[in-house]
């Protein structure tokens, strides 16, 4: 799966591997020792922003958990 | 507005569920998502985990659609907040656009819980609240996005149920005789 950030996916890659293996290795068995995937998910994150930046993807401002809340116009 | 909701059962426990929803795409059902970013990630306070992902997709409007909404946009962007409990075993996805939010809203719900009558299958609830702003032939549009909505949730269905199957095959092996 790319990222929307062309040129993140393959630190995209790298993080979801990361966080695939804790997730069910580690989350769901109940085991809350550290995450180990906050380095690859820094420098993932430094370029997935900066992609949205550059394509002017309004994520901001949407708040939601549940329907029926308003939307700025877009 | 239209309201849609519908009802699924897969018959796998609900960690093998959750795990396959966590790696949902790509998949050869939805071949509409182009694009998934997380955005963020977190525990909270009560242990449970949150993720706020982007989702890039071309919806495949037919053309007489997007004249109507008058758009010739094909790429629109969903953002998705789900929430993993691992001690209740619940998870949530909601999800809406962020795009064309002047044109259509949608947003959409699912919940994964194992079955309250047996521990090894999980349900997956499913709705969803779709709005056609401003145009006539509005509530027409509206029934004709519950019904992709519709056939798009079987695909999802097909879709968990195949990076299940899939997952399953890698981990065991071939032959026996090693």
């Amino acid at each position: 799966m790319n990222s929307v950030g062309e040129a993140c996916t393959d630190l995209k890659r790298e993080y979801d591997q990361c966080f695939n293996r804790w997730f069910a290795e580690k989350f769901l068995k109940g085991d809350r020792s550290g995450d180990p995937c906050t380095e690859t998910f820094r420098r993932y994150q430094r370029c997935v922003q900066k992609a949205i930046k550059e394509k002017d993807i309004p994520v901001d401002g949407v708040d939601f958990m549940g329907p029926n809340k308003d939307k700025p116009e877009s | 507005m239209k309201i849609w909701s519908t009802e699924h059962v897969f018959s796998y426990p609900w960690e093998t569920v959750i795990k396959a929803a966590m790696r949902k795409y790509p998949n050869p059902m939805n071949p509409n998502v182009v694009g998934v970013d997380v955005l963020d990630r977190s525990l909270d306070a009560e242990g449970r985990l949150h993720s706020h992902r982007l989702l890039s997709t071309e919806w495949g409007l037919p053309g007489i659609v997007r004249a109507i909404l008058g758009t010739n946009h094909t790429q629109t962007y969903v953002k998705e907040h789900s929430i993993v409990d691992p001690e209740e075993k619940k998870m949530e996805l909601c999800s809406t656009n962020i795009t064309l939010t002047n044109l259509i809203s949608v947003d959409e719900r699912l919940l994964y819980r194992p079955h309250p009558d047996n521990p090894d299958v999980t349900v997956l609830t499913q709705e969803a609240i779709i709005t056609v702003k401003g145009v006539s032939l509005s509530s027409y549009l509206e029934g004709m996005m519950a019904r992709r909505m519709s056939a798009n949730a079987r695909k999802g269905w097909d879709a968990i149920e195949w990076i299940i199957q899939n997952s399953e095959r890698e981990n065991v092996p071939l032959c026996d005789i090693y």
